[in-house]
């Protein structure tokens, strides 16, 4: 090509046939699969929402609880705000339904021997509960988050939890959650030190 | 596989190289380019029903990739060092002939422009978008658009003329 200077066609033809010999070479069902993990990741919106939340100053907590636990209960323990259940491989499956009683529930995964605070809204924040560093991998090898619209499902591994730390399961007003958790029901879960003024051990 | 994924599995097969080059022109590495395109593509199956309604899905799927990218390097900017753009350009023209699928002549020039004008000539060129369309997706006024166009236009055709007629005389 021997022009003066080469047109605005010229040089879009250049472009383009500079990088027509590149081709994608994942297949669909490689992309396919990944987005099945995206779809899931999805399921637990609230985990991340917490996970800003938790790494904030101050959290929301109840007033200081019992520093026992209380004698083991029924494996299935069900009332109408929540219902625990422990389950054969050890998990902790726990249902909230209504945000009431939080004192009860706390109580009840207390005895099942998760150093936990639950808080649902009001109390000012308690400065014996902090922040737990941890990261989003961490935080889901704990437990899974799937809030729906009218309820809110989590299933903990014990075993899971790092040493030196807790849960704490709450609602505050004003909680920054990620877009697509709008409209779910308004709960986190988050790591925090485990103490016995906070988690009770 | 449903209707769903087969139309998905149909958007693919008809735009994925469309959208790797676009945003290869952009980023300027072919395997970042793939990783990017790839996890935009997988981003859009997972949200398909709603990317499916999108007037430009591939548009779409490039601008989820640049974004990603933005974030990818926000990530890792205190560990990756860029590569010199200078020595992208001194690579020897006949790399292109002897296994590399891109003209490195081109890329190397394209690669001297600035990010957003490389993007504007990816998106007007390569993907085909008209000037609404590329201001949209960019977020930027048509009018800038047009102005990228032409310094981008300029640019390319101020660096590859010399190589051209050298080539020539060679």
């Amino acid at each position: 090509m021997n022009h003066p200077s080469m047109t605005d066609d010229q040089l879009a033809t250049a472009v383009r046939e500079s990088v027509t010999s590149v081709h994608m070479t994942i297949p669909a069902e490689q992309i396919v699969s990944r987005s099945r993990t995206i779809r899931a990741r999805r399921r637990m919106p609230l985990v991340a929402g917490a996970l800003a939340v938790v790494a904030g100053a101050a959290l929301a907590v109840t007033a200081l609880l019992p520093s026992s636990h209380q004698p083991g209960h029924p494996a299935t323990a069900r009332l109408t705000a929540w219902t625990v259940a422990s389950q054969a491989n050890g998990n902790i499956r726990i249902t909230i339904r209504e945000l009431r009683d939080p004192a009860g529930l706390q109580r009840t995964l207390r005895a099942d021997g998760l150093p936990v605070n639950v808080s649902f809204s009001g109390p000012p924040p308690n400065p014996s509960c902090q922040p737990y560093p941890t990261s989003k991998r961490q935080l889901r090898s704990v437990g899974q988050f799937h809030p729906g619209q009218k309820s809110a499902v989590m299933v903990i591994h014990p075993p899971a939890l790092p040493d030196g730390a807790g849960l704490s399961i709450f609602d505050r007003p004003g909680i920054q959650l990620p877009p697509q958790a709008k409209g779910l029901f308004p709960l986190a879960v988050g790591l925090v030190k485990a103490s016995q003024q906070c988690t009770g051990s | 596989m449903g209707t769903q994924s087969l139309d998905f599995a149909e958007f693919y097969r008809r735009s994925r190289d469309e959208c790797l080059r676009t945003v290869l022109i952009s980023v300027g590495d072919q395997d970042t380019a793939q990783e990017l395109v790839a996890e935009a593509f997988a981003r859009a199956c997972a949200s398909w029903r709603t990317v499916s309604k999108h007037p430009a899905p591939a548009a779409w799927v490039v601008r989820t990739a640049l974004n990603a990218n933005i974030s990818w390097w926000r990530r890792r900017r205190r560990e990756i060092f860029m590569p010199d753009p200078g020595v992208v350009a001194d690579l020897p023209a006949a790399e292109g002939a002897s296994g590399s699928p891109v003209d490195p002549r081109i890329v190397a020039a394209l690669m001297r422009l600035p990010a957003r004008q490389r993007q504007v000539v990816a998106l007007r060129l390569v993907l085909d978008l008209d000037t609404s369309h590329t201001a949209e997706l960019l977020g930027i006024t048509p009018n800038t658009v047009m102005a990228h166009m032409a310094r981008a236009l300029a640019a390319l055709r101020e660096d590859l003329q010399p190589e051209r007629q050298q080539e020539t005389r060679s």
